[in-house]
């Protein structure tokens, strides 16, 4: 349960530092896809926790 | 252009019985269950997400807001992405509880039919738009594509055509316990197509526009002004609101409830969705901006909502496919969405507000009702287009749903999260949220000329044009109901159902249920409770269901049993009826008994749910729950029988010493009350937990015709609240019964040692004076020779050998013991038996005796012969004089492996009753005065014992007459060199 609010936490944090991810976007130019490039990480480490989180149980 | 509306429609039936086919190809079993259960089903099927919005209005809002658009496909990858935190609770609550909706989760958490029907309402309301936008968008692409000047017709066909779909796809069931495998894998197979298509439409825009990535890069190089339209919305401030809205509505929109929840078939499936539902939308997103810029590039002939089909018709080849995508997402987005608000309308609208009649068919009545109001709602759907639909943007009628959606939010995080949150509050803030979502966005829709009340501009919102605005409404919408729901909640009391409820949905808590009583007392009161309002056969068949879901059998009476039984009937016909109507179907029908005192925990009940929780408990409470399993251990294994019992006397723990003790299993004791118990152990421990005594050291018991001795002790627990009653009771039984036997035989050793050097001691005194009285009549005799005096020391004398007789059997006795000091072999019990009866053969009064020697050839025991030789002639010669000449004596033996069992059996006049427990014990005889000693039986038990073996006497054997003695002596070749060397 601790992860959990840790990880709560976590995310509101992100999501309150946005601004300066969003301000590395816009000064993307030509390179359009940044954010997909952001997303795509955030997939694979999705991809990892829940591999790992399956191999330590059976469940959720 | 060259399609017709007949053909455009064509292809939607086309598709529409494709999808159909899968459906029922699924149903029919035709694909394998890996197949369909697998998680990649599952995250194509969520993909019913993206609807017609997703294919048409994000292009047409990425034009408008730039890479505001990213906030639809985030907000629902960032909810995924997060699960695991976020989702799996709630399929948890869903799953167990058999919640299929959000209104149900509402009814359920906060025990009140008005929040369900209040969500049900809202929900139908605020999904409206949505639908019509779904209507509007296949019309609409209908139009642009074939040049048709009225699309509402058009809408009105696609709007039956759906209806038609809808109800073969999901009303052919009438429960939830059923999914509906077939809609998922339609539904997966849907997505698939929409993303294809999709994907296909932005592939031939790179290539049939740009020539290929090089091409569009460049392209992007000579007009800068693509990508700074792109980016500059971003820095107006509203993406924040945007990520938020998406974020929060994408779970507790009904379709996507319904996709990830209800008709969830794999739920470990969820933990695949976390990572492939982001990538499935990320491959949507990415096609946005290419899409976008080349509709730009090729002056697409449509408007920037369209530009899906505008590529396709610019470029000359595939509009067609923006067309399929578009009609894919509206079709499965209308389907499910319509399927998930007719569950909620059936539960928390219709349900309630009729009652039952056991005199229908249940079923069919749900089924028949639940298409009529798929037939209503998409009619409502049809009818918002007509009213308003048709001349507003996408982006406006999507965005009018999402907001609305949010008004849920904070019940739902309280439900979640806070269980301090209760219905009072839930009602004021989902009210006041709606009335401004309604106000301020819904109305000026509606109605053109809608001026939003000026009392709105103490929350900011005076300013505010419409849905153009709508970040705004969002924002204060939300706070305003998430701040009312808190302040509401705090203030105002919560009842006690709400709690238990409240309890029951928080995460990370587990549900602490509570024991009471239940009025019906056998699985057929529960039949019969039930046959009121569902009808005999329904209720007969609900639970049948029920017993088989927990594996109880119909006999069942066990309190606990019942309470799991009741549980188990409220869940599942909380899937057919929703749940406040079968929470109130089981108040009403199958009450608790009113409270007498206080109720206690349901702690076996706590311990089977934290058993199934093990795997997700960390740090903390993982380190406390080894610690329970350890003193649960500790107390199982103890190897004294102990036994908990709740306040109101209910069995709750039952260790596997009682187990053993009583060969009564704890999945037969536990939740039952100790007079259950069979007898005589129900008598033996109900009198003893009711009396007043707290130890009773031996107790005799009966048990299966062998005598058990038991010492019992019992406890009350002290209550873990102070100032209250105490919380139970603890009974520790052990059983003493060999301890008993060992007393028994070291106070009869005792008295026979004892007896035995009394015996040496009177032996000696006794015997000089009768050697000299016998030396005188001896003289006596010779002396004299008259005849009187003669007989009389022949008398004297006669009398005299027999108190030598006596007193030589008291030394043979006071030398028994002597055993251990010598060297023992093999004994022939046949020879020894045989050689025994010779010798009694020699005695007058036996020789007419018959005596049937049985013994097995070769069955030899570890002993002294002689020894062995005496205790047979004292046996054989007991059984003699107790039989008549004609009555055999029969002596047998048994090889039983360790051992051999000898038994001399006659058919005499057998022991009397009141000798049978002393019979063992020195001077203690049946036979007349003067006939025997007593000592002949003691003899024999001193020696049996000597020699490792035990003697015990059966009489009468008939019922009637006769008398068997059994010994029992180490087996030679067994236990003979332990014996030796001792």
């Amino acid at each position: 349960m601790y992860t959990d609010r840790l990880l709560i936490i976590f995310i509101l944090g992100t999501y309150l530092l946005s601004p300066a991810i969003i301000d590395w976007w816009s000064e993307g130019g030509r390179a359009w896809y940044r954010p997909y490039l952001i997303w795509l990480g955030l997939i694979a480490l999705s991809y990892w926790i829940a591999r790992s989180r399956s191999r330590d149980s059976d469940g959720l | 252009m060259a399609y017709s509306v007949g053909q455009l429609i064509l292809i939607a039936c086309g598709y529409l019985m494709f999808l159909f086919l899968v459906a029922w190809i699924t149903e029919r079993g035709w694909l394998p269950a890996r197949l369909v259960r697998h998680p990649l089903v599952y995250v194509f099927s969520l993909g019913v997400y993206a609807s017609a919005w997703a294919v048409y209005g994000t292009v047409g809002y990425a034009y408008q807001y730039g890479y505001n658009f990213l906030a639809y496909f985030l907000g629902i990858s960032g909810v995924f992405l997060m699960a695991p935190v976020l989702l799996a609770p709630i399929l948890r609550l869903t799953t167990t509880y058999q919640l299929g909706s959000l209104a149900d989760i509402f009814a359920f958490r906060y025990r009140s039919r008005i929040a369900g029907a209040l969500t049900t309402v809202m929900m139908v309301i605020g999904m409206l738009p949505l639908l019509s936008l779904q209507l509007k968008a296949v019309a609409e692409s209908i139009q642009i594509l074939t040049g048709e000047p009225d699309p509402s017709w058009v809408a009105f066909w696609f709007c039956l055509l759906i209806t038609l779909f809808a109800i073969l796809f999901g009303a052919r069931h009438a429960t939830a316990r059923e999914r509906h495998e077939g809609l998922v894998v339609a539904i997966a197979t849907e997505s698939l197509i929409k993303v294809a298509a999709f994907a296909a439409v932005a592939v031939l825009g790179l290539y049939g526009v740009f020539d290929g990535p090089q091409g569009l890069t460049q392209w992007l190089g000579q007009h800068p002004e693509m990508l700074s339209r792109l980016y500059a919305p971003l820095q107006d401030g509203s993406w924040h609101g945007l990520i938020m809205a998406f974020f929060v509505s994408a779970v507790v929109m009904p379709h996507m409830f319904y996709m990830a929840f209800t008709e969830n078939l794999n739920p470990r499936a969820l933990v695949s969705a976390s990572w492939g539902l982001p990538l499935l939308f990320l491959g949507m997103a990415l096609c946005v901006p290419i899409i976008l810029w080349s509709a730009l590039a090729s002056n697409a002939p449509t408007s920037p909502d369209y530009f899906a089909l505008g590529v396709g018709m610019a470029t000359g080849q595939g509009a067609l496919l923006g067309y399929l995508a578009g009609l894919a997402g509206a079709s499965g987005m209308l389907i499910v969405a319509t399927l998930a608000l007719s569950g909620m309308c059936l539960n928390h609208l219709v349900l309630p507000a009729s009652p039952l009649s056991a005199a229908q068919d249940l079923y069919r009545n749900l089924l028949w009702t639940r298409r009529v109001l798929i037939a209503a709602i998409l009619a409502l759907a049809y009818l918002f287009y007509r009213l308003a639909g048709w001349s507003h943007s996408s982006v406006e009628l999507g965005v009018l749903t999402f907001v609305a959606a949010l008004q849920f939010v904070p019940g739902l995080i309280g439900a979640l999260f806070w269980p301090s949150g209760n219905r009072n509050g839930l009602f004021a803030g989902m009210i006041a949220g709606f009335t401004l979502w309604a106000l301020a966005l819904l109305l000026p829709i509606l109605h053109a000329p809608w001026q939003i009340p000026r009392i709105l501009g103490l929350i900011g919102l005076n300013d505010v044009q419409g849905v153009s605005q709508w970040n705004q409404v969002a924002i204060a919408s939300i706070v305003f109901n998430g701040v009312i729901y808190a302040i509401v909640s705090i203030i105002t009391p919560m009842s006690r159902s709400e709690r238990t409820a409240a309890e029951a949905c928080a995460v990370g808590s587990l549900r602490r249920p509570y024991r009471w009583e239940l009025g019906a007392q056998t699985v057929d009161d529960f039949i019969h409770a039930l046959s009121a309002p569902l009808g005999p056969v329904t209720a007969a068949r609900e639970v049948e269901m029920a017993l088989r879901d927990l594996r109880i059998k119909h006999s069942e009476t066990r309190p606990y049993a019942l309470r799991r039984l009741r549980d188990q009937l409220e869940t599942n016909l909380s899937g057919l009826l929703g749940p406040s109507v079968s929470h109130q179907l089981m108040d009403d029908n199958l009450p608790y008994k009113p409270e007498e005192g206080e109720s206690s925990e349901d702690i076996r009940f706590i311990e089977s749910r934290l058993e199934q929780y093990r795997d997700k408990l960390s740090g903390l409470a993982a380190e406390l729950d080894s610690l329970r399993r350890f003193h649960r251990q500790t107390l199982l294994e103890l190897p004294i029988g102990v036994i908990s019992l709740g306040a109101d006397g209910e069995i709750i723990g039952w260790n596997r010493a009682m187990e053993a003790l009583t060969d009564i299993s704890d999945d037969d004791t536990i939740g039952s009350r100790l007079d259950h118990l069979p007898s005589p152990w129900g008598e033996l421990l109900a009198d003893f937990s009711r009396g007043e005594t707290t130890h009773n050291p031996q107790r005799h018991l009966q048990v299966e015709g062998l005598s058990r001795w038991l010492s019992l002790h019992k406890s009350q627990i002290q209550s873990q609240v102070p100032n209250e009653q105490a919380g139970g009771q603890v009974i520790v039984l052990e059983d003493i019964t060999d301890l008993r036997q060992m007393e028994s035989h070291l106070a009869h050793n005792e008295r026979l040692a004892s007896i035995g050097r009394l015996a040496a001691g009177v032996a000696h005194e006794i015997g000089n004076p009768v050697t000299a009285i016998a030396c005188l009549a001896q003289n006596l005799d010779g002396h004299s020779d008259a005849e009187e005096q003669q007989l009389s020391a022949a008398q004297i004398m006669e009398q005299t050998r027999r108190i030598t007789r006596i007193v030589e059997s008291l030394v043979t006795f006071s030398h028994s013991g002597g055993f251990r000091d010598t060297i023992h072999g093999p004994v022939d019990l046949r020879a020894t038996v045989q050689e025994a009866i010779a010798l009694l053969l020699l005695d007058p009064d036996h020789r007419l005796q018959h005596f049937d020697n049985l013994c097995g050839s070769g069955h030899e025991v570890v002993g002294d012969p002689q020894r062995l030789l005496q205790v047979f002639v004292n046996l054989l010669g007991n059984a003699a004089d107790a039989s008549d000449d004609e009555s055999p004596i029969v002596i047998r033996s048994e090889d039983n492996g360790e051992c051999i069992a000898i038994q001399v059996e006659d058919h005499g006049h057998g022991v009397p009753a009141e000798l049978r427990e002393a019979l063992f014990e020195p001077f203690v005889t049946s036979k007349p005065p003067g006939r025997g000693t007593g000592l002949g039986l003691a003899l024999v038990y001193s020696i049996i014992e000597d020699h490792h073996g035990a003697v015990r006497v059966q009489s009468p054997i008939d019922g009637v007459r006769g008398t068997r003695f059994i010994i029992e002596l180490p087996r030679y070749g067994t236990t003979s060199a332990s014996l030796q060397t001792e």
